[in-house]
């Protein structure tokens, strides 16, 4: 195994970090806009709470991603950059945007002000916008349709990110984002003892798992015309990862239905890397099908072995840190340093920040 | 606008923005981390007031610069591809441990932002130690990754194509030493005097008690420190240069013609038209002294590069002159300061000219950074790697650069102004209340 192959492993495992970590965020933005009635403000309080202490970590794996990409695949960096500068700056726009504007509105010192108001609205279109164009630049890469002849690429007006399946794909990408947040929040608000709250999201959760159980097949469907590659992948060699990845599925949904969220939450934490990985998979050995591959984007194999050392040496002082943000504010388990008082409700949290 | 315009536009007012919040980031957790630890120590209120209130700021600041910080990330490649494509080969590797030290200071943020009522006071203070920690080591990482631009190192060019390359000789390339020093106590100076206006503008105005004094005082110290050591530091950049950049330098110094026995032109427009600084005080022989210590040294002018290899001296000239003043200014404000103190027997003095002064040194000090970052940057081109890749050739072929420009300023003008409004409702909203252990009914917790 190269260790341009390792690298990538580790980079697909960084990318189903974000997609189940800050694709949750980007959901929980989404349902931000369904939080109207006499339930809104409980509902947003939910929200802040559960986004709050660890949007900004979350964020960070795309950093991450970026950054592991460009220095072990320097070429295939370049080359997406230019193949998709608009995508991905009408993404990046968006990742921007919601970033601020949650801050904004959750830091707001009067949250009635019509300004607040709009930031909320920012930072929800902003979560709804950001994963379709991401999900539709994936879905440009997986087909096969970024034009690079003789090596040289042009910035794709749409002819890639605009076909049916990269529109599916991107469609695919929201839907899947706000079945895990709806999962999420549903643990939280049931760790709360906000049953209503809990019922609200889970039947959401069921809804939007079958919107991208439906996508998904559609996708699928769209791919053996519109990303041959993938196709061909995804039948043979990921066949096993595909299947399993349906079983998961219903498996979610089974947990949903019968209320045991917390099971819930791991399995479509399952589902969507196995999802991911099917991706990975299929379109081996391409980066950029069909014509960079793993073997000619790869960095001097020199350099990924001391960028491999150094995300290791990183990842032992990360992984614990990020153990113990989980355990402090999501996990059941106790975590040192944790003071024992009696549980917060999500009306009290709130009091208390806004004062 | 042209397309290459566009993209350094873009990309300049990117790094413009993001720098300032860069700055706090490193500087505000150490300034938290003291507060708090003397709260605890000292079982002192007014500390633990100032330090909550600085946490509030600082969960506002670090979401936007690490918001600001993504633009750039994508910017690199959006509009540089070519760029990152050699960079990404070299000097992937400070950019990776950059995102690392990153990532730990966002977990600890979010325990320490959110923690406040969640986790022991000891085990919340504690948790502010990685958070500077690892703000300082991104300042470290990011900035060599610039220094490497500067003075790139740890690879070979071999029928066109990077080879033998070496990342940890590129991290540590000749700039590195000089210009994360010069960067990270720049980042402290900064925040002192940032904090330290906030609190003088607050007595100006009449507030006179405790928190105010200790705000002030804590800002202070910070700069006090600091600034010594940045006036030390810039000069040992700016000798350094003679060897390594010398275009560089005669751009910041205004040297059109190669010359025995320099003299320093202090202030003035470097006009490239004329290749004459005008209005420039002039001492002579001193930029010789200065860059060498030998009155008769010769300092290389723009002359000795050709045409297409020279820096604009007008903007670098000008930049330069504008952060050394800025610079001067803050240490002789810091001294006076600390002098007036001591005098009047250690209580914090309220003379209203020394105060203006404070509020003043606060915006020059960040107005340095953002000068500093236009000398190297400008002082640079037009390489983008220095002696190996022409900015022209590294911008993207992607089109309507001019209204992604565009965009990104509008949103830029939306993010300062709805900060700056946000901020102020902070600074104008009441102290928190807060209570400390020693004082509840529960003395046995105090030593936990």
């Amino acid at each position: 195994m190269s260790v341009a192959l390792i690298a990538l492993s580790i980079l697909w495992f960084g990318l189903i970090a974000y997609a189940v970590l800050g694709g949750a965020d980007f959901g929980a933005g989404i349902w931000n806009l369904f939080a109207v009635g006499p339930q809104a403000k409980r509902q947003t309080q939910l929200i802040n709470k559960a986004l709050g202490p660890v949007w900004e970590a979350n964020h960070v794996w795309l950093i991450f991603l970026i950054v592991g990409l460009f220095s072990v695949f320097p070429s295939a960096f370049a080359i997406l950059s230019i193949a998709l500068f608009i995508p991905l700056t009408i993404a990046l726009i968006g990742i921007v945007m919601r970033g601020s504007a949650f801050i904004f509105r959750t830091y707001a010192i009067d949250t009635t002000a019509p300004t607040t108001t709009w930031w909320s609205r920012v930072f929800s279109t902003a979560s709804l916008a950001t994963p379709f164009f991401l999900g539709a630049a994936a879905a440009a890469v997986a087909s096969g349709k970024i034009d690079i002849t003789n090596g040289n690429v042009q910035a794709d007006p749409g002819t890639a990110w605009t076909t049916p399946f990269a529109l599916t794909i991107g469609a695919m990408a929201i839907s899947l984002c706000a079945s895990l947040a709806a999962v999420y929040l549903s643990v939280e608000a049931h760790n709360d003892h906000d049953e209503t709250l809990a019922e609200m999201y889970r039947l959401r959760a069921l809804i939007a798992g079958a919107i991208t159980a439906v996508l998904g097949a559609l996708g699928l469907l769209l791919s053996q015309s519109e990303a041959p590659i993938l196709w061909q992948g995804l039948l043979t060699r990921a066949l096993p990862v595909v299947i399993a990845t349906m079983l998961i599925g219903l498996a979610t949904a089974a947990a949903l239905f019968y209320r045991r969220y917390s099971l819930a939450r791991i399995l479509i934490i399952l589902e969507t890397a196995f999802l991911l990985g099917s991706w990975g998979l299929s379109q081996y050995p391409y980066i950029i099908p069909p014509h960079v591959t793993i073997e000619n984007a790869a960095n001097d194999p020199n350099v990924i072995v001391i960028l491999l050392i150094s995300i290791g040496i990183g990842m032992v002082l990360i992984l614990p840190a990020l153990y113990y943000l989980f355990s402090v504010f999501k996990l059941p388990t106790p975590a040192p340093g944790v003071e024992k008082k009696e549980e917060h409700t999500a009306s009290e949290v709130s009091q208390e920040k806004s004062s | 606008m042209p397309d290459l315009l566009a993209a350094r536009a873009q990309m300049g007012t990117s790094l413009a923005f993001h720098i300032i919040f860069s700055a706090l980031g490193v500087g505000l957790p150490l300034l938290l981390c003291i507060a708090e630890g003397l709260a605890l120590f000292r079982n002192d209120k007014t500390w633990m007031m100032l330090a909550r209130r600085w946490a509030r700021a600082a969960a506002i600041l670090f979401a936007i610069g690490a918001v600001s910080g993504t633009i750039l990330s994508f910017e690199l490649g959006l509009l540089w591809p070519t760029y990152i494509k050699f960079a990404g080969a070299v000097v992937g590797l400070p950019f990776a441990l950059e995102g690392f030290a990153f990532f730990l200071e966002a977990i600890f943020l979010g325990l320490y932002l959110y923690g406040w009522d969640r986790l022991s006071p000891r085990a919340h203070w504690l948790c502010s130690f990685p958070i500077w920690i690892s703000g300082l080591a991104s300042a470290w990482f990011i900035v060599s990754a610039n220094s490497w631009m500067n003075t790139p190192a740890g690879f070979v060019i071999k029928n066109g194509k990077v080879v033998d390359i070496n990342p940890i000789q590129a991290m540590l390339n000749p700039s590195t030493p000089y210009e994360t020093i010069h960067m990270i106590l720049a980042c402290y100076v900064a925040t002192g005097f940032g904090v330290a206006a906030v609190y003088a503008f607050g007595m100006l105005r009449g507030k006179r008690d405790d928190y105010y004094r200790k705000g002030l005082m804590l800002a202070m110290a910070m700069g006090v420190i600091a600034i010594p050591l940045q006036i030390i530091s810039g000069d040992a950049n700016a000798r350094f240069l003679v060897d390594a950049q010398p275009a560089k330098l005669a751009a910041m110094e205004g040297v059109f013609k190669t010359e025995q026995g320099a003299p320093l032109e202090i202030g003035g427009l470097a006009d490239p038209s004329t290749g004459k600084v005008i209005y420039a005080l002039e001492i002579p022989r001193g930029l010789s002294i200065l860059a060498t210590f030998n009155p008769n040294s010769t300092i290389k002018g723009l002359d000795a590069f050709a045409p297409a290899d020279r820096p604009n001296p007008l903007p670098v000239h000008t930049s330069f002159d504008g952060m050394v003043v800025s610079g001067f200014f803050a240490l002789f404000i810091a001294l006076l300061f600390w002098f007036l103190y001591f005098l009047k027997k250690r209580t914090v003095p309220t003379n209203r000219l020394l105060l203006l002064g404070i509020v003043l040194s606060g915006p020059l000090s960040f107005l340095a950074i953002e000068l500093g970052w236009m000398v190297t940057e400008f002082g640079r081109q037009p390489w983008v790697i220095y002696g190996y890749l022409r900015t022209k050739d590294a911008v993207t072929t992607a089109p309507w650069l001019n209204i992604s420009f565009l965009i990104f300023t509008l949103i830029y003008v939306l993010l300062a102004v709805a900060l700056t409004r946000l901020l102020l409702g902070v600074a104008r909203s009441p102290l928190p209340k807060v209570e400390m252990p020693g004082t509840s009914q529960q003395p046995e917790k105090a030593g936990v």
